[in-house]
């Protein structure tokens, strides 16, 4: 066996994951040129910043939701925890903690969250749409009780680090694409789709499908939270209820790149496809003038459309 | 081979689920270097007996033995890490993830935490080499047929160089050719010493491949014998013969009335193309291995599935029921063999369940006629003697007398035909035969009662006919005194006992 082939298995089967996706790849393409056209703006490193920071929260969210699905679960806490994320940042920072301590705490709170609902869903079998539903109403509680009307502190410096003039934003999403990467090279994070797909064939294999769950859960708090943060420096206070639309639309992006309800369909780039894709839909339609209604009318048709068309596509094919 | 101490034994285990013994004291132990066959009808304990050999179950009673040591808590890691490895029909594969992948997946090589690709390369390489796997190994499994995927979970279980391999009916998906190289690589396995445990319906493969075989019946082991100088009959006679006492109502002599169901070509789902005739008035069994299309045979009949046939007549008219409603409005009903999903709602009442199915004619006015509903409720339980408060809800009942409830509710219908699917799995033995008196009395009244069982006496003792079916296809149509469980047996499984006496 030579060396230059046995590498090659990974990268061969990088590449497979994108079958299917060559659709999703098209029509994100389409858009943003259609953007650029529109827009030219996006074009420099200014306006290339604030299009990247229009779509980074999405985004980390997209992740956080498409990470449960992935492994057959679902999450109605994302907004909470990232309003949750948002007031730990800005209740903390100014605080005897400093920036790195608030950064911490924030990590720190997300993590345990998530930790916790996994493991209520995992060791107490109770299905995750139920306990991720009240625990959005605990944890938008917590946020409101910690910090009842917007406000708090955020340094300067953090707002214009991350949402100033310069693309960090974007080179953050890099890097905790990055990190992604890695962690589906490691036998827990291969886990993740396994157990999503058949739960019962990846225990029999030895995959430990209940730490799985839980990590996955923990994981997914971690991106919620950390969100939360970035849009507490992007607004420069904290605000315990403006994670609120991010709930729905995580899923939304999700759904729009690929994911399924079911568990193990999918791929992780096909849901950040999906976030930008949703994203630019967004911005176009707001830019185009188009009011809030309408936008949201159109997102919804958007939507059942890009889960109907492949099923349809699917019937076609199969009766040919 | 020299060394006879075997790697994997159990020793008088027993197991049960809800009250309901599955193993009762079973002795097996596994040799190297021996490919040793595991036989018995549906329901004898054989996937119970695999999970408790491979950890996914654990015994009520009775020890497990790994290397000649008892294992306190076996688990299917700890199984894994003795060396035991198990295909089980069920595959434990991902669609969505690689072949290579798949096969690595649970016992990935590492380096620095990661998956080590390179290493992972090298050994799917090699087990995909022995089981002639030539596709790509970065190929999706969700691009592979079924019997290519049962090729990788085999692959999968040699990815971890197993000691001791079971193999739940490795073949049930496999064409010929790789059913080929299955047997060679089984060969090959039993040359380096891997103790192998064989399940198969097939009895030519397990006379072709094993040397050893312990027969299953009823949870006790009826025989733990070498396989040389025994045939296919002398295994089946080995397999069947129960003591049922007075379990069956006797057999009426009734002679059968008008046709009731009569199909030439029919072909239903996995049914394909099979031809019977029923009268009212008979019990009909449909037979056979778990899942040759008994199921498809009757919701074809009952409009539930799509079904076709060259020539068909139902309840005197010529064509299939188009749908359920059809169905029903010519007399026919089903009984579901999934009654706490399909046959009943179980929070609701007993007498809100026994309704049901009259609602719509137990109207006045357009309202619920109370009256008339206590009435009907109070005589329905009567005839099934279903004791007790009928306001209680159905899950409270033993799963015996559910299954009264899921049959009851149909008869104020006034059925011609029922279809039904394994009425008496998992009912114990006094409401079966309450059961078996219930459907004698209903052939009486001259309905036609068609009856899937996997329960090979009940189709001896209480059926006037019996159609066995294999892989979709009629195998044997007996009838009175060629039914026996050897004939019904041997035709499920594919040999053809001579039938004794003429046919009828």
């Amino acid at each position: 066996m030579s060396t230059s082939s046995s590498s090659r298995l990974y990268g061969s089967v990088q590449l497979r994951r994108n079958r299917g996706l060559g659709g999703l790849y098209l029509v994100v393409a389409a858009f943003l040129i259609l953007y650029a056209a529109l827009f030219p703006g996006i074009l420099s490193i200014g306006g290339f910043s604030k299009f990247t920071q229009n779509w980074f929260p999405l985004a980390l969210v997209t992740m956080a939701q498409a990470l449960l699905m992935l492994n057959g679960g679902i999450t109605l806490a994302i907004g909470p925890l990232v309003s949750l994320g948002a007031v730990i940042a800005a209740t903390t920072m100014e605080g005897t903690l400093g920036v790195p301590g608030g950064i911490l705490a924030v990590a720190l709170v997300g993590l345990a969250i998530g930790a916790v609902t996994g493991a209520i869903v995992t060791y107490l079998r109770l299905p995750a749409i139920i306990v991720t539903l009240a625990g959005s109403f605990i944890i938008g509680g917590v946020a409101l009780i910690l910090l009842p009307r917007p406000g708090g502190f955020i340094p300067d410096w953090l707002s214009t680090t991350l949402a100033g003039h310069t693309p960090v934003a974007f080179l953050l999403l890099v890097v905790i694409l990055v990190l992604w990467k890695v962690f589906l090279a490691t036998p827990l994070g291969l886990g993740i789709y396994a157990a999503g797909d058949n739960p019962v064939g990846a225990f029999r294999s030895g995959v430990p499908v209940e730490r799985v769950k839980v990590a996955a859960f923990a994981l997914s708090g971690l991106l919620a939270a950390l969100t939360g943060l970035f849009v507490a420096a992007q607004t420069g206070s904290g605000d315990p209820v403006i994670g609120t639309p991010f709930t729905l639309n995580s899923i939304a992006a999700a759904v729009l790149g690929g994911v399924g309800f079911l568990g193990g369909k999918g791929t992780m780039r096909g849901a950040i496809c999906g976030s930008l894709l949703l994203s630019v839909m967004i911005n176009v339609m707001f830019f185009l003038g188009f009011p809030p209604v309408a936008q949201y009318i159109a997102q919804g048709l958007i939507i059942v459309g890009a889960v109907a068309v492949p099923e349809l596509l699917g019937t076609w094919r199969a009766r040919r | 081979m020299t060394e006879e101490r075997p790697l994997l034994e159990a020793r008088q285990v027993f197991k049960g689920f809800f009250c309901n013994p599955v193993l009762k004291g079973v002795d097996i132990a596994l040799l190297p270097g021996r490919v040793h066959a595991l036989l018995g009808e549906n329901g004898a304990g054989k996937s119970t007996l695999i999970n408790l050999l491979s950890g996914a179950l654990q015994p009520d009673s009775g020890s497990i033995l790994v290397d000649g040591k008892p294992v306190g808590r076996f688990s299917p890691a700890a199984a894994r890490a003795a060396g035991i490895a198990v295909v089980q029909q069920e595959l434990s594969l991902t669609a969505s993830l690689s072949i290579a992948e798949n096969i690595g997946l649970g016992a990935f090589p590492r380096r620095f935490g990661l998956i080590d690709y390179r290493a992972l390369h090298r050994g799917v390489q090699e087990v995909c080499d022995l089981v002639g796997l030539t596709e790509p190994l970065d190929m999706p499994l969700a691009d592979l047929a079924l019997g290519r995927r049962q090729m990788v979970e085999i692959a999968k279980a040699l990815f971890r160089k197993p000691r001791v391999l079971i193999l739940d009916e490795p073949t049930s998906s496999l064409s010929a050719h790789e059913a080929g190289i299955l047997a060679r690589l089984i060969e090959t396995l039993r040359k380096r010493g891997t103790a192998l445990l064989y399940i198969s319906h097939r009895l030519n493969e397990v006379q072709a491949l094993c040397s050893h075989v312990t027969v299953l019946k009823d949870g006790l082991v009826t025989a733990d014998q070498s396989l040389s100088g025994i045939d296919g009959e002398g295994l089946v006679r080995l397999m069947v013969g129960r003591e049922t006492g007075d379990l069956f109502p006797p057999r009426a002599a009734a002679s059968p009335g008008e046709i009731r169901i009569s199909v030439e070509g029919f072909s239903a789902g996995m049914v394909h193309d099979i031809g019977f005739s029923a009268c009212a008035g008979e019990i009909v069994g449909i037979g056979g291995l778990v899942g040759q299309g008994q199921e498809d045979l009757l919701l074809g009949l009952y409009g539930a599935i799509p079904a076709s046939a060259a020539r068909a007549e139902v309840s005197g008219k010529l064509a299939l029921p188009a749908d359920v409603g059809e169905a029903n409005a010519a007399g026919i009903v089903y009984v579901p063999a999934d009654r706490k999903h399909e046959g009943l709602v179980l929070p609701h009442s007993i007498a809100s369940n026994l309704i049901l199915p009259s609602l719509g004619r137990l109207t006045r006015n357009g309202l619920r006629d109370r009256p008339a509903e206590t009435g009907l409720v109070a005589d329905l339980a009567r005839r099934l003697t279903i004791k007790g408060d009928t306001a209680r809800p159905v899950q409270a009942l033993s799963g015996g007398n559910q299954q009264k409830v899921a049959l009851a509710k149909w008869l104020p219908l006034d059925p011609s035909v029922l279809l039904l699917n394994d009425p008496t799995r998992g009912v114990d033995i006094e409401t079966k035969r309450e059961i078996y008196l219930m459907l004698r009395a209903f052939a009486a009244e001259g309905r036609l009662v068609i009856l899937a069982s996997s329960d090979t006496p009940e189709l001896v003792h209480l059926c006037d006919r019996v159609v066995v079916l294999r892989e979709g296809r009629v195998a044997a149509a007996l009838s009175h005194d060629e039914i026996s469980e050897g004939a019904i047996v041997g035709a499920a499984m594919g040999i053809s006992a001579a039938p004794q006496g003429a046919a009828a």
